[in-house]
């Protein structure tokens, strides 16, 4: 039986975050929410989370694209950098085709990337798959 | 102002490229002379076939052509041009100048017809004209551009906007369906089914917000223009939102005018201007807060300001609020359900009126949205600009 798993859920809506963490908890994750970027980081810290999900808008069109390359490149999170991130987002836009130069996606580098509403099944699936890589 | 247009215009003819084709070489040469002492730069060639290469790969700001020329014409020369870039202007210069000609390379697509023999003057005013035209076509293009990067990010933005309270219903769908049968399910699917219903009334409200605001663009289609009494629209917007605000612990009050108020606008539309700001003003409001609307003559309009006891909006924000969704974080932003779209619309429906709205705050005391709008006469008509300075004095 595997350690309890914990899962740090970054998104501005309340009612995603009621419904995905409810049924993440019957999954058996320890669910942790945050309201936005700057929550977000925050509770990084305090919480040293398995896998993160994010949103990519929340209170800016690209707020989650900020919150994954902190997380990725500050010194201040350089503890978190291997913590596999899966964006989230109800526009079907890869990041490649937000970000056409390949810098830049290479930058932000999200491990995975899920389109709102999001299948449960594929998220269960994403995240047993890139929690068995960390 | 002639004087600056004139130095802009020069600014404009300096490095211009212009090409000339002409199998005329005394043509060329006094072309090539006139044009370069006025600041342009100049290439010429003598067949249409040499220019035609010449101007496909350069794309020169302007290009002068003599319609009969051995080889290829003047016009195929144009047509060839245009058929790889429209926006290419053309000169023709013809030593056989007849109606006929110039409206067929009219027609054609050249821009100016210059009969030769020409002054150099002529030749200087035609290609200035012709250099001007050239900048407005490539400025047009890039606010054309502009407009449709807008116009493609706003619609991400709305259907963000639409997509997010239908992805938060259907997560709930999906996993009381999933959790079904499991223990504490049955007080969850009840939370969770109001949380949907919520969303769903939101969802209605924000269409009828985005339709609102577009249906305001169409001016002329959507708007009427009937004479209203001002105070009758308040009375009756004052009345609707007093339920909510006894809900929120708010005290709402009007104050009219001895005299009539009457401007031009929409019924529905004027309603619903005030109704955004008057519930604006609670939802942002205190408890035991209060909100004044005030109704008056200032300078020659109706002026009516919404004022509330609430936290006030902070200076960085002041031209944001009337920003589509644009909101000022508030924790209970729950039992509000805005959508963003309110002050922006009343603006829009300001603006449409001939009037506007301004907004003076204080953190910590208050804000207060001041519509100021023009008045109708007893004739039906907005006083003229004189008549209202009189009303300054």
């Amino acid at each position: 039986m595997s350690a309890e798993r914990t899962v740090l859920i970054i998104d501005d809506d309340e009612d995603f975050q009621a419904s995905i963490g409810a049924f993440l908890e019957s999954e058996g994750y320890r669910v942790v929410l945050a309201r936005s970027g700057r929550e977000g980081l925050a509770k990084l810290k305090e919480c040293t989370p398995d896998a993160i999900l994010l949103d990519i808008i929340m209170e800016t069109m690209t707020e989650g694209y900020g919150v994954a390359f902190s997380i990725k490149h500050q010194p201040e999170y350089q503890a978190f950098q291997d913590v596999p991130v899966i964006m989230l987002s109800s526009i079907h836009e890869s990041p490649d085709e937000r970000f056409p130069r390949a810098e830049e996606t290479e930058l932000l580098r999200p491990d995975r990337y899920l389109s709102k509403p999001v299948d449960l099944d594929v998220l269960l699936r994403t995240l047993a798959q890139t929690l068995q890589h960390a | 102002m002639e004087r600056d247009r004139g130095r802009s215009a020069d600014e404009a003819v300096q490095g211009a490229r212009v090409v000339v084709i002409d199998d005329d070489y005394a043509m060329r040469l006094s072309c090539r002379q006139i044009l370069t002492k006025s600041g342009y730069a100049v290439e010429v060639f003598e067949d249409g076939a040499k220019g035609l290469e010449a101007v496909l790969s350069e794309r020169p700001d302007l290009v002068v052509v003599d319609l009969k020329m051995p080889g290829i014409s003047g016009m195929e020369v144009i047509s060839r041009i245009h058929a790889v870039d429209p926006d290419q202007v053309v000169v023709v210069i013809t030593g056989y100048p007849t109606i006929g000609s110039a409206v067929e390379a009219i027609r054609a697509g050249a821009f100016d017809f210059l009969p030769k023999p020409f002054t150099p003057d002529e030749l200087r005013l035609v290609v200035r004209r012709a250099v001007d035209r050239r900048r407005l076509v490539l400025e047009s293009h890039r606010l054309e551009m502009e407009r449709e990067i807008l116009r493609r990010r706003v619609a991400t933005f709305v259907s963000h906007q639409l997509k997010t309270p239908l992805v938060a219903i259907r997560q709930y769908m999906d996993v009381l369906l999933r959790l079904e049968g499991s223990e504490g399910v049955a007080e969850q699917r009840e939370e969770w089914l109001t949380r949907s219903r919520h969303r769903c009334d939101q969802l209605v409200r924000l269409i009828e917000d985005w339709l609102t605001l577009s249906r305001s663009e169409c001016s002329d289609l959507a708007w009427r223009h009937e004479p209203l009494n001002l105070a009758k629209v308040l009375e009756v917007t004052v009345e609707a939102c007093e339920a909510r605000a006894d809900e929120c612990g708010v005290s709402l009050d009007l104050t009219l005018p001895d005299r009539e108020l009457v401007v031009a606008g929409d019924e529905g539309c004027l309603g619903v201007l005030f109704t955004n700001l008057v519930e604006n003003a609670v939802h942002y409001n205190r408890p035991g807060g209060r909100i004044s609307v005030v109704a008056r003559v200032e300078r020659g309009e109706a002026c009516v300001s919404v004022t509330d006891t609430g936290r006030g909006i902070a200076e960085e924000h002041r031209s944001l609020v009337f920003e589509e969704f644009f909101r000022v974080e508030k924790d209970s932003d729950e039992g509000h359900g805005g959508t963003g779209l309110g002050l922006p619309i009343s603006r829009r429906i300001a603006q449409e009126m001939g009037g506007k709205i301004d907004l003076d705050s204080e953190v910590g005391v208050g804000s207060t949205f001041t519509v100021r709008l023009p008045l109708l006469n007893r004739e039906g008509m907005t006083p003229p600009v004189e008549h209202r300075e009189e009303a300054l004095r």
